[in-house]
């Protein structure tokens, strides 16, 4: 590690979000009501360029906060605005909230979409962009994915249906072009512009057993094509597959982590955005590995990380219940090699780990 | 409820409390900021015709730190008041020293004049009476406090004042959770009408002490491995203590050889407070204080001033804790030129020290006779000083169990999802007064009520026959006369 610091939220997140201006947002997602979504201030420390050791302000500030009446799953701030938008069990609807830190430190409920309740639907995995007007793409399945326009309140796109599949995670790679990734591994591309068509993107190696699959894509340097960038896909078995978006028949690379046993609720896999080929991915442990994807290939063959956090699997309180889970991690926007990441304990972890001699 | 200061701001604690017709002064604390008087809390707001000591029944003061008793000797022989003023043990031993070596900065420092003098607050804490944990001490027929530990320092305490059936806590500043020499604080469930609570750390989430001690001992132990001096003032026991043994551990796991030296001046003072200072410690730490004699560490020895001009690397504990004079002083002068060195400044340092310079960047000093000091030895802050945060304030009043909670302490606006947040899980009322503000807060008093035998028989008859298991609730009408 080249930096280290560890904090105690009263309760757990399974989001951590960056804001305007540096602020992370973090969010409860227990079963009973008063979460609380807490829009933070990170320390002075985490936004300089090096590293102070004995700085007074080491410490996070909650800037403002708001008390949700469901458990958050996912939150998305709306760019260009002071909205912010979360979702959560028992359906796919999104809630919508507004952030005025200057008046009042609290989040207020403004509205919010509701969607139509199938059986079955779980919670709404989301993404927001504001080209045309500040939009809210949504969807629990793929059959259900729509964009809404987050303060009319209208609808202004319904992807074509392609299956019934839940959803692991969807994104938009620019204003016009979506990317959606089912809980089985399938992709697919949908064009904001044309609303029939959906795209195959590739699916991903079929499992003896059933398997979940999240995603993680990249944004790349001003001005360059967003399919450009692989796309990262994590199963719950510990498999990722990279796939370039204009070459979907085969994979970009293929590769195997270590993990000890399958991760199910919490997969979280992101590329670093300023790192080439790094990426990291947690959810089976109590830990977060860090892996240079460049020397990758297609084989499927087992990949060493380059750096493992193991923090959250000692801050325990010691013995009692299960081992901490980590329940989600980000990569900080400028700081190459700083991550933030989350446990079901609710620790919140910010590391800085030093490049292995040679790599990355 | 009156606050005149600490109300929505950050600097000098000073709230005044009516209850049952008695008044009470809870701190009386100076505001670190302002060089005039803006710096002492305003009385005016306490009564308009003067006379503080037939008005006030006592003054409550909760710890030693200037912005919570600061202005006392202002107040007490500048103002007037001569009534009784309450604060426990190490607070009374501890505050007189902090107000003079105030008073020295500010006057002889500084050349202020409207300011109080060394008799001033000998006078002052003549009127001071030092009271035990848990201790109900009668002020008078009908009013009684308590102290309560409070953790955050060496002898503070939180307040529970009590009239009749109604009754007040005030926390000063407080923490609740244990460190190396202090326990967490702590309250019984006494169900006050009000709860008064600092907030000022209540919007922050804390770095782990583990970390920050990690922080420490790496920058200690890269300027000893360059062969620099390290210089940390202290003020006196307790976070010296704490941070003695935190090296002594280091050192002995490292197996270090570099020499470690405590000043002498605070030897003397220590064994004073040694002895008040172990009955405020919870058993687990009284049992690593008594297994050591509290000087003799392994790898930390007595300091004299001619080791300051030893070659090669050391580390110093030295008194005063702001730079301000005596013996830090000194050898901050020797080692500031030298870059391989470092000082770390452990607190808050009061305008117009150097140590308050250092900290906001200054790096070339005015010394006596016009000497300039050049500093290009390393400056570090650290503060070990614990105050409650959102999650300690929450398990307080789960711990008492107030009936209203009110705010201090911190900023108006980023108080209102506190506000929210103890007013839905609690379901009580909260409130955030700003400076002279006042918030009356309804009370429902408990009247004793005596009912005759036959009354009692002939109520009973009626209605169901009384169940051992569940009280009976019984109505009736009180006609008062003259109240």
């Amino acid at each position: 590690y080249r930096d280290l610091h560890t904090f105690e939220l009263q309760a757990p997140t399974r989001l951590i979000e960056w804001a305007r201006e540096s602020r992370v947002c973090v969010a409860g997602y227990g079963q009973s009501d008063g979460n609380e979504i807490l829009q933070l201030i990170p320390p002075p420390t985490l936004l300089t360029k090096e590293t102070q050791g004995l700085c007074p302000e080491r410490d996070f500030k909650v800037e403002c906060g708001g008390f949700s009446e469901r458990p958050v799953y996912s939150l998305k701030y709306v760019p260009d605005t002071s909205l912010l938008v979360t979702s959560g069990p028992p359906d796919s609807s999104l809630q919508v909230w507004q952030v005025s830190a200057e008046d009042s430190d609290v989040i207020k409920s403004v509205s919010s979409i509701a969607t139509e309740n199938g059986t079955g639907q779980s919670w709404a995995k989301i993404a927001t962009i504001s080209a045309r007007a500040p939009w809210v793409l949504h969807g629990s399945r793929l059959d259900r994915v729509q964009i809404t326009e987050v303060e009319s309140r209208k609808n202004v796109y319904t992807a074509a249906s392609g299956g019934s599949e839940e959803l692991g995670g969807l994104a938009f790679l620019d204003c016009n072009t979506l990317l959606l990734c089912c809980a089985t591994g399938r992709l697919c591309l949908a064009d904001v512009r044309q609303p029939q068509s959906l795209v195959e993107a590739g699916s991903v190696p079929s499992a003896p057993c059933s398997e979940q699959w999240c995603m993680g894509t990249r944004h790349g340097a001003q001005g360059s094509e967003p399919s450009s960038q692989p796309v990262a896909r994590l199963s719950s078995r510990g498999l990722l597959t990279l796939t370039d978006l204009r070459k979907t028949s085969e994979f970009l690379a293929l590769a195997k982590a270590r993990v000890p046993s399958p991760g199910s609720e919490f997969l979280c896999v992101s590329w670093a955005p300023a790192l080439e080929g790094c990426l990291a991915i947690s959810g089976f442990d109590g830990t977060v590995h860090v892996y240079d994807t460049q020397s990758w290939d297609s084989s499927g063959r087992e990949a060493e990380p380059i750096f493992v956090h193991k923090g959250h699997a000692f801050g325990g309180a010691g013995g009692s219940g299960d081992p901490p889970l980590v329940t989600v991690h980000t990569w900080h926007l400028q700081k190459p090699r700083t991550l933030l990441s989350a446990a079901s304990d609710g620790s919140l972890h910010v590391w800085d780990w030093v490049q292995p001699c040679g790599k990355c | 409820f009156t606050c005149a200061g600490a109300g929505q701001d950050v600097g000098r604690s000073c709230i005044l409390v009516s209850i049952a017709g008695k008044n009470v002064m809870l701190d009386c604390g100076m505001h670190m900021g302002y060089n005039d008087d803006r710096r002492f809390p305003d009385f005016s707001y306490i009564t308009q015709n003067g006379r503080l000591t037939d008005f006030l029944d006592c003054v409550i003061i909760s710890h030693f730190h200037l912005d919570h008793c600061g202005a006392l000797p202002y107040f007490s022989e500048m103002v007037g008041y001569d009534g009784p003023i309450y604060m426990t043990h190490p607070t009374k031993a501890i505050c007189p020293i902090l107000l003079e070596d105030y008073r020295k900065i500010t006057v002889d420092k500084k050349g202020e004049t409207n300011f109080f003098t060394s008799q001033m607050i000998k006078d002052c804490m003549k009127k001071v009476v030092a009271v035990h944990l848990h201790q109900t001490v009668q002020v008078d027929e009908e009013l009684e406090i308590k102290a309560y530990y409070a953790g955050h320092v060496l002898g503070a305490a939180m307040f529970q004042i009590k009239v009749g059936c109604e009754s007040v806590v005030y926390t000063g500043d407080y923490n609740m959770t244990p460190d190396r020499h202090l326990g967490a604080a702590w309250i019984d469930k006494c169900r006050p009408d009000l709860l008064i609570s600092e907030s000022t750390y209540a919007t922050t989430i804390r770095d782990s002490k583990r970390c920050r001690e990690r922080d420490f001992l790496k920058k200690v132990h890269e300027t000893v491995e360059r062969g620099g001096k390290v210089l940390i003032p202290v003020f006196a026991l307790g976070r010296a203590q704490e941070l003695c043994i935190l090296l002594e551990t280091f050192w002995e796991r490292m197996n270090l050889k570099a020499p470690i030296y405590f000043s002498t001046g605070l030897t003397e003072k220590a064994n004073h407070y040694y002895k008040l200072f172990i009955t405020w410690t919870n058993q687990k730490i009284r049992k690593t204080f008594v297994q050591r004699n509290m000087f003799e560490f392994k790898h930390i020895k007595a300091f004299d001033r001619a080791f300051a001009d030893n070659p090669g690397p050391m580390v110093v504990f030295a008194t005063p804790g702001m730079l301000h004079a005596g013996q830090s002083l000194q050898i901050f002068r020797k080692w500031a030129g030298n870059e391989k060195n470092m000082v770390i400044m452990p607190g808050y340092c009061v305008q117009g020290t150097v140590g308050h310079k250092i900290l906001s960047g200054q790096r070339k000093l005015e010394m006596e006779g016009r000497q300039i000091l050049e500093v290009k030895m390393q400056v570090e802050y650290m503060s070990f000083s614990a105050h409650a945060d959102a999650k300690g304030i929450m398990q307080l009043i789960r711990q008492a169990e107030p009936r209203n909670v009110l705010l201090v302490h911190g900023e108006a606006k980023k108080m209102e999802f506190l506000k929210q947040k103890i007013e839905q899980e609690f379901h009580v009322s909260c409130y955030m007064p700003a400076n002279g503000e006042t918030t009356t807060i309804l009370t429902n008093p408990c009247i004793p009520v005596d009912i005759s035998l036959g009354l009692l028989k002939r109520e009973t008859a009626i209605g169901p026959l009384p169940d051992a298991k569940k009280p009976k609730l019984m109505h009736g009408t009180l006609l008062m006369k003259d109240n």
